[in-house]
């Protein structure tokens, strides 16, 4: 066979690649730009936030209780409070919930008819606004109880976390290589051994990074808190009544005429952001860490 | 057969089995011209089938190098495997049986200095043609795969040590005649003996084209006609 | 040919006839379904008691199929179906009351890649044995290091037995998943191709390996390497298309094999 006649030195061979080489560079320019603009409001965000938000952060803030109308003292201490305890309750109900749904998803039912159907309603619910399952809890449970308490808010969260803990349950149980479950079972493992000694051993930092995710993207809820947690103006560790909480304070406080209440809003915000920041970081250094073994 | 997947394989294959054709072709000749020149004491064609055995030895080594090669890199199994220890082991007894025809060559060199009895070499006349006929046949058998054609050599050797025998009582009666004889008579002797081993190697080739074939071997008693193999010689 | 007595070139155990070896596992009349697609036809054989076995064919031939029915790794999964009768000890594996878990302990079985435990390299081994057994730690310390020194990985893990089984190497990885399943002492050991992951040295120890573990277990091997099938097996069972096509003595199958499809795929004229 002869040696092809064609080579970046024939004049057309040039022009052909040329040309494309000008489409490269035209495209990438173009993406550097996109994703520049993107940031670009990213960072305006994060800015205003530390710019806004530093001004007003001191001691108090972790100390005091939320202000009255027109105070120029006070802080967000029962709205911490508030968030961080429904946030663990929400996700200590739904994480375990979605870990045994993800698990009969990945596990038991992977062959099963009845896994398409979780699958798919869980998609669903992934994406269902939360105002939503806000307005379902308002429904379900504050109606029937009386009144707004913790306890609907925290279930609330809860129904948020459970879909997105099935997800990744599932697709990192997924991730956990068939061979591996087939060896356990070649050893004459009973099913539940390989899946709690093998599968969760492998899957394990995935498992922990899914939760987390889960707890960051509840953390910042404000819409199901709305209709259900509502919010107080007092401590209150009492989880049948309302309960102050970081996403419903700034919305409220944000809309307000007051000047420090404005201020508290920016700083909750500040705070919320920073949590959900450490959160996702942690996340990746766990899934990074995975990743390496 | 068909060929197989990696095509250089099938070239090394056949490149052994030409090597084996000339070795072949190159024995045959080798012992034809060496029964002419003891016959006619043809001084000239005795010298060429002593210097033609060298043709063969190199042969024989490229064969083994070859061979050696084609195993290492082919890991040969089966058919192949068999084909190729056939090669090695044909090639053996084909450079034997160049070794043989040579020794009557250097024979005839030394008979020709003192031709003595002339008649008593017409009885080396038929086993040459024999073992020229054996060496055909197991060639051709090697070349088609003929197990049964094989077998016929294998078998037929019985005749060639029968005649081995009648010609040593032959010689055994030239030399009780006149002790002349003795010397010259010897060296016929020992040519009748180098026709008998080439017969022998003859059927060594039968056997292995037995094995190429089936994968088997044949029985290890073969039918004996001569009583007189207690004889040993030297080269 | 008939007048001449044929002289078998093989040294004795003929698998049919002569001498009965002491059959361990026997396939009789075995078919084998993925969902409607059948994968295995109508087979038929016996593995013998403490010897190797080796299956080869090419890919799809379904050798690795069978080695899952005689432990039944393919009731795994949903739509995959045996039919006929897997014997181990004359008592059939197939039957529908048979506890997979412990047939599995008795049947191990030792896979293409290896396969560690996302834990220490003594756990590896423990964890199977804590399953079945109660023993005391020293016992335990005593049944791991037996383990690990019956593959010969005793050696090269002895120092760091808490390690992580992931930090080994390749062929000290396959080497560990052979101790973690012949720690639970089974009677028979399944080998899935264990050396097409690994470098020939690695190779040649699990070779060595398998040649040791026959005196105590009956071994099956599926190989695409005809080599190694013809080097550890004392038989070989050629399969094609789901039937098995031959089935002999492994030396009589890599020098002379009956059938003409046996003899192109070991001598590379296949296809």
């Amino acid at each position: 066979m002869n040696a092809p006649s064609t080579s970046f030195h024939t004049p057309s061979a040039r022009a052909i690649y040329g040309s494309r080489a000008r489409t490269d560079k035209i495209v990438r320019v173009l993406c550097v730009l996109a994703a520049a603009f993107g940031l670009l409001w990213l960072s305006l965000i994060l800015f205003t936030l530390f710019w806004n938000g530093l001004a007003g952060l001191h001691f108090s803030v972790f100390t005091e209780m939320t202000p009255p109308p027109g105070s120029t003292t006070g802080g967000l201490a029962n709205a911490i409070f508030g968030s961080i305890l429904m946030t663990i309750i929400g996700v200590g109900i739904g994480a375990p919930l979605g870990l045994f749904a993800g698990t009969y998803l990945a596990e038991y039912g992977r062959h099963e008819k009845l896994s398409f159907y979780v699958r798919f309603i869980n998609d669903i619910l992934l994406s269902a606004p939360s105002i939503v399952i806000g307005l379902f809890i308002y429904g379900a449970v504050v109606v029937p109880m009386g009144g707004f308490s913790a306890l609907a808010g925290s279930l609330a969260l809860a129904v948020i976390v459970v879909p997105v803990v099935v997800r990744t349950t599932e697709d990192m149980l997924l991730l956990v290589p068939n061979q591996l479950r087939e060896a356990a079972s070649a050893l004459g493992l009973p099913r539940s051994y390989v899946i709690r000694s093998i599968a969760y051993k492998a899957a394990r930092t995935g498992l922990i990074t899914g939760i987390l995710l889960a707890t960051a993207r509840v953390a910042g809820e404000t819409a199901p808190l709305l209709f259900t947690a509502l919010s107080n103006q007092f401590w209150n560790a009492n989880l049948l009544t309302t309960m102050a909480n970081l996403p419903v304070t700034i919305n409220n406080f944000v809309q307000s005429p007051y000047e420090y209440w404005r201020q508290l809003a920016w700083t909750g915000a500040l705070l919320i952001t920073l949590a959900v920041l450490a959160l996702n970081i942690f996340a990746r250094l766990l899934a990074a860490e995975r990743k390496k073994s | 057969m068909s060929e197989h997947t990696v095509a250089s394989y099938d070239k090394e294959l056949g490149q052994l089995g030409r090597y084996i054709a000339e070795m072949g072709g190159l024995a045959e000749k080798m012992i034809s011209d060496a029964m002419d020149a003891l016959l006619s004491m043809d001084v000239e064609l005795a010298r060429a089938v002593v210097s033609t055995d060298q043709r063969l030895d190199t042969l024989q080594r490229q064969i083994e190098e070859l061979a050696i090669l084609t195993i290492a890199r082919r890991q040969p199994m089966a058919v192949d495997l068999r084909e190729i220890v056939a090669a090695i082991r044909v090639s053996g007894d084909l450079e034997r049986v160049g070794d043989l025809a040579k020794n009557i060559g250097k024979r005839t060199l030394k008979l020709a200095e003192e031709p003595r009895i002339p008649r008593a070499a017409i009885g080396l006349k038929h086993m040459g043609e024999s073992v020229q006929l054996q060496l055909k046949n197991v060639l051709d058998s090697y070349a088609g795969r003929d197990i049964e054609k094989a077998r016929a050599v294998w078998e037929n050797d019985a005749e060639l040590d029968a005649m081995e025998d009648s010609v040593f009582r032959d010689l055994l009666t030239f030399m009780m005649e006149d002790p002349r004889n003795i010397s010259f008579c010897t060296h016929l002797l020992f040519c009748s003996k180098n026709l008998e081993r080439a017969g022998d190697h003859a059927t060594n080739i039968a056997e292995t084209v037995y094995f190429l074939v089936t994968g088997q071997n044949l029985p290890m008693d073969r039918p004996k006609g001569a009583s007189s193999s207690m004889m040993t010689t030297a080269k | 040919m008939s007048d001449v007595q044929v002289m078998p070139q093989t040294s004795g155990h003929a698998p049919a006839a002569g001498r009965a070896a002491p059959v361990k596992l026997e396939v009789r009349n075995l078919d084998f379904f993925y969902g409607a697609n059948k994968a295995l036809k109508n087979i038929n054989l016996r593995l013998e008691t403490n010897s190797v076995t080796a299956f080869i064919g090419p890919s799809g031939c379904g050798k690795s199929t069978l080695l899952r029915v005689l432990n039944r790794m393919y009731d795994l999964y949903p739509g995959q179906k045996a039919e006929g009768e897997v014997l181990l000890d004359g008592e059939n594996i197939l039957n529908p009351g048979v506890d997979l878990n412990l047939l599995r302990a008795r049947v191990g079985m030792v896979f293409q890649k290896p396969t560690p435990f996302p834990m220490t390299i003594y756990d590896n081994i423990a964890f199977g044995i804590k399953l079945y057994e109660n023993l005391s730690k020293s016992e335990l310390d005593g049944r791991v290091e037996h383990a690990l020194r019956g593959s010969a990985l005793w050696n090269e893990v002895k120092d760091k037995l808490n390690a992580s089984g992931l930090s080994l190497s390749g062929g000290q990885q396959q080497r560990l998943c052979i101790a973690r399943t012949v720690a639970i002492q089974p009677e028979v050991i399944l080998f899935d191709e264990p050396c097409s992951a690994l470098d020939p040295i690695s190779t040649a120890k699990v070779e060595e390996l398998i040649d040791e573990l026959k005196a105590k277990y009956t071994i099956a091997i599926v190989t695409h390497n005809m080599q190694q099938a013809a080097r550890v097996s004392e038989h070989t069972a050629f399969m094609y298309l789901g039937e098995l096509v031959e089935f002999d003595e492994t030396q009589r199958i890599f020098t002379a094999p009956s059938m003409r499809q046996t003899q192109d795929y070991i001598t590379g004229r296949f296809g």
